[in-house]
């Protein structure tokens, strides 16, 4: 009951204050131009895709038009791109582009599909160094700055907005006189806070999460409830953070000036110098290993492949003798020893990245282990993971990818070591690849740990705040 | 008087441990990440001279060969860390570090150093030149928002005019007792700078101590431009509290927004194309020409060649055709990439100039982008380098097939020696020299000097109005 009229009460001081009204039309301003940003990311995304796939529909038209030429008797149009060779059809004019559609809440979070690819040309020249190649044309200026997005707003400036409102809910009184008055009543210093904070929690989670929904509405992102609850969740979890910081510190009893420069100070530790700190020790303590040596080992590995082209295919028909039928290794074509070649080199770049990739994993986990200092670090990464913008989803594809490869090669090898040639009817059963997303019970399973992460240190700062405020009895 | 000024503010920061401990703190950062940078620095640079002697090595003992399989074979090309990039890495970790010089292509850079770090590797790391940029201002703010504004609140503002000094003097006074604890910590951290470069910082020399003079300067302008503002701010509000939110918001709009607005509105003013789009238009344009960049032709190379030698047979030429129609053709797709790539490098340019002229509302984008040019580690020294690698790959394509076309005749087959691989120069990068990055960066340069005037002449007239209570 007397809740009900602290909440109407705050509802008519913040609806008469201007200032407050004026930050919380800025706010929705910025709200809007981050969702703006994003859907028009998405729109450039999925552009790029519809044009990377019809690429793709008319490479394959063409070839099947010349297969159909040369089967009604035509000749190959150059004798080096005969689509008959399944070193033709099965290398790069022949490619099948693998693409990965943009994260079910990419509108809401860029994340890392400004930086990683999302599709690849997969032919039989496929191999580890194809994954090296770059991802969409960026500015790297823009790379370094990173987009204004929603989940930037989120991690970064919301955190500000929930400071602002909840600084003084407690002191403020008590700096007006009005505190004595109000704990007269039948209510304790906690229920009040705790009925202040809740009125602007739920005008401040109003605003994000209904933005949210709305993002999610614009770019057709329903199909995922999972993922939107998630993200609304970790949203949720963030802002309730601040806002028991905020009691929190209230709860200690000292002025609104001092509680304001407390809290800024929090937030520029927590989500600005914390961030940046962990990333230079993780740097330093755990460098990430280069990847220049694998080009030396690439190249090292070509110059001998080329030189023992005939070796490396009998050794390789060793290896594998169900393909051996037909070929011998003395009567080989052309194309069987420069795929023996290519194979070389491609199992030693495979050793040289699995190398590479196991100390790179290993300082992932390092590096990945800092994050708990933070809950803007935390925060981004769910957010992140429930977007289907982060780093998970990049390696799910590109393992995907590498499997899709080795189906294709599977598929053209043995043809290409016994010299058969193709038609046109070989088309329609050639490997194909089509993503396979993640369940949401997977993302949910990541999450987990950021989210329990938050919510612990919500629970502790909540009862360091419950705590302080049952001390507080008057002025 | 103003020396008294001076003299008691320097001394109230000093024993004022709300300042003690920031300065420590922001002192501790600055030191670590300058330790850091040139530990990281110097260990990228080592790999990459170690894999440049590596990449030569191979060029030289490919053995013999026709010089167009060389030519195929190529040779890589790896981006040097200049002296200075130590202090802030820039764009580094987005640009690639390697690039293949072969025949016939112009390829990109691959290895981006951020796409093996992990997303939350994106917010930033600690490097010298973020804490000069977004701690140094805050700690500024810190000392300088009750400067006016406290000493208004207390009362002590009119007991001190009335001693007769001007408020000018006394605002004066305020800031470089606020500079001189400043001094404090950056002075270490200028010598600590300066040492780290004459212990030699690793590449290629471009004069790194004018390069880092100009540094500093740009930096002390930067500063000097906060301690104004929070002074202006701090005349002008009424109490102090109201000064620092206000500041803080100056801070948050200058450190966070701003700089995102500007990449989002850079992109949308200059879109760039889809790499699909990129590709797709290059290889349509090398397989049929453009107007004016005709597709040279085998056999019209030929004709004209056996015009010009007044001979019959490709027999009696006394070079190789083949050499000469190779080299056109390398001519013929360099001037498709240039097109191209010329087009593409200039789209980035013009969205650097948008973040350049969005730090009319934010200084830190024209510190940002001067301190990138002067570390040799911004978008355009990235081009720099990019065109000398695309220059030495054209050099050294003319050389293969100027070799294959005076040592072989039509129809032979031709292995060139190994000396000829040693004899092709290895490849020798120049920095650009300091006024070349200055000329690129005049517009952050412009915007920083009409950032100190104008903080300074706002806060002279809202000091000289500043009230007494």
């Amino acid at each position: 009951m007397m809740l009900r009229t602290v909440l109407r009460n705050e509802w008519r001081l913040l609806r008469a204050d201007r200032a407050l009204a004026l930050v919380l039309g800025v706010f929705a301003l910025l709200f809007a131009y981050a969702l703006s940003n994003g859907l028009a990311w998405v729109d450039f995304q999925e552009e790029t895709l519809a044009a990377a796939r019809e690429g793709n529909a008319e490479r394959v038209g063409n070839l099947e038009a010349e297969l159909q030429r040369i089967a009604d008797g035509g000749q190959p149009s150059s004798p080096f791109r005969d689509p008959r060779s399944p070193s033709v059809l099965g290398g790069a004019p022949g490619a099948q582009t693998a693409v990965l559609d943009p994260g079910p809440l990419t509108a809401l979070a860029v994340g890392q599909s400004d930086l990683l690819p999302y599709y690849y040309d997969v032919s039989i020249r496929t191999n580890e160094s194809t994954f090296l190649q770059n991802g969409e044309i960026e500015n790297p200026l823009n790379l370094l700055v990173g987009r204004f997005d929603l989940a930037f707003v989120v991690v970064y400036l919301l955190p500000l907005l929930i400071l602002a409102l909840s600084f003084n809910v407690l002191s403020g009184e008590r700096e007006q006189g009005t505190l004595a008055l109000t704990l007269a009543q039948p209510v304790s210093a906690r229920g009040v806070v705790g009925a202040k904070l809740a009125f602007r929690a739920i005008l401040v989670m109003g605003l994000a999460l209904g933005v949210s929904l709305l993002g999610v509405l614009f770019s057709g992102g329903f199909g995922s409830p999972g993922r939107v609850a998630l993200w609304c969740a970790t949203v949720a979890a963030y802002a309730l953070f601040w806002f028991t910081l905020a009691a929190w510190v209230n709860g200690l009893g000292r002025s609104s000036a001092w509680n304001a420069t407390v809290l800024v100070g929090a937030w520029l530790l927590l989500v600005v110098v914390l961030p940046a700190g962990v990333n230079i020790t993780a740097g330093l303590l755990h460098p990430l290993p280069s990847r220049v040596e694998m080009i030396t080992a690439q190249r090292e590995a070509s110059n001998e492949a080329v030189n023992q082209r005939s070796e490396l295919l009998a050794r390789y028909l060793e290896d594998h003798p169900e393909l051996a039928g037909g070929v011998a290794a003395d009567e080989a074509n052309r194309a069987a020893l420069a795929w023996a070649a290519t194979d070389a080199v491609n199992r030693r770049l495979e050793e040289v990245t699995s190398v590479h990739d196991e100390r790179l994993g290993a300082q992932r986990t390092l590096v990945r282990r800092y994050r708990f200092l933070s809950p803007a670090l935390l925060t981004q990464e769910a957010l992140l993971d429930a977007a289907g913008t982060g780093d998970a989803r990049f390696a799910r594809f590109q393992s995907q990818v590498r499997e899709f490869s080795e189906r294709w090669q599977t598929f053209f090898v043995p043809a290409i070591l016994t010299g058969e040639l193709m038609s046109v009817d070989v088309l329609p059963t050639l490997p194909s690849f089509r993503f396979v997303d993640e369940q949401v019970q997977e993302v949910r399973a990541r999450a987990v740990i950021p989210l329990a992460a938050l919510g612990g240190l919500l629970v502790l700062v909540g009862a360091g705040a419950v705590v302080r405020l049952r001390r507080v009895t008057g002025p | 008087m103003i020396r008294h000024i001076v003299r008691k503010e320097f001394t109230d920061l000093l024993r004022d441990g709300r300042f003690r401990w920031c300065a420590a703190i922001v002192g501790v950062l600055l030191l670590v990440s300058l330790g850091s940078g040139l530990v990281e620095t110097r260990r990228a640079e080592a790999a990459h001279t170690a894999a440049r002697e590596t990449a030569r090595d191979h060029w030289e003992s490919q053995g013999e060969k026709n010089p167009h399989s060389a030519a195929h074979y190529g040779i890589y090309a790896f981006k040097p860390r200049l002296p200075l990039s130590f202090l802030d890495q820039g764009v580094d970790p987005y640009t690639g570090t390697s690039v293949w010089l072969e025949a016939h292509r112009q390829n990109d850079f691959l290895m981006r150093p951020a796409q093996d770090a992990t997303a939350g590797q994106r917010l930033g790391a600690l490097t010298a030149a973020q804490v000069l940029q977004y701690l140094v201002p805050l700690l500024i703010i810190l000392l300088a928002f009750g400067a006016l504004a406290g000493e208004r609140e207390q009362g002590t503002l009119r007991q001190l005019l009335a001693t007769g000094i001007s408020r000018r003097d006394l605002a004066l006074g305020k800031a470089f007792g606020v500079a001189g604890a400043l001094a404090l910590l950056l002075i270490p951290a200028a010598i600590v700078g300066s040492a780290a470069i004459t212990l030699g910082s690793p590449g290629p020399a471009a004069t790194p101590f004018a390069r880092g003079t100009v540094l500093a300067a740009g930096y002390l302008a930067y500063f000097a431009v906060f301690v104004a503002l929070s002074l202006a701010v701090s005349a002008w509000v009424r109490s102090a509290r109201t000064a620092l939110v206000a500041l803080l918001g100056v801070w948050v709009l200058n450190g966070l927004v701003a700089p995102r607005v500007a990449v989002d509105l850079s992109k949308s003013l200059h879109p760039t194309p889809s790499a699909v789009e990129f590709a797709r238009t290059m290889e349509r344009e090398i397989s049929t020409g453009v107007p004016g960049i005709e597709r040279p032709d085998r056999d019209e190379t030929t004709a004209r060649l056996l015009a010009e030698h007044g001979v019959e047979t490709v027999d009696d030429l006394p070079l190789n055709a083949v050499g000469v129609y190779l080299q056109e053709s390398e001519e013929f797709a360099n001037q498709i990439f240039d097109r191209n790539y010329g087009a593409l490098w200039n789209r980035f340019e013009r969205q650097g100039v948008v973040h350049e002229a969005l730090s009319v509302a934010a200084p830190l984008l024209a510190v940002r982008t001067l301190s990138m040019g002067l570390a040799g580690t911004d978008v355009e020294q990235h081009r720099h380098f990019a065109t000398a690698a695309e220059e030495y790959r054209r050099d050294l394509m003319r050389r293969m097939n100027g070799d294959l076309a005076e040592n072989s005749r039509a129809g032979e087959t031709y292995l060139a020696t190994e000396d000829t691989w040693a004899q092709v120069p290895p490849f020798q990068y120049d920095a650009p020299s300091l006024g070349w990055v200055l000329q690129n960066r005049a517009l952050s340069l412009a915007m920083l000097g009409l950032w100190l005037v104008g903080a300074f002449l706002v806060a002279g007239s809202l000091v000289r109005r500043a009230e007494v209570a």
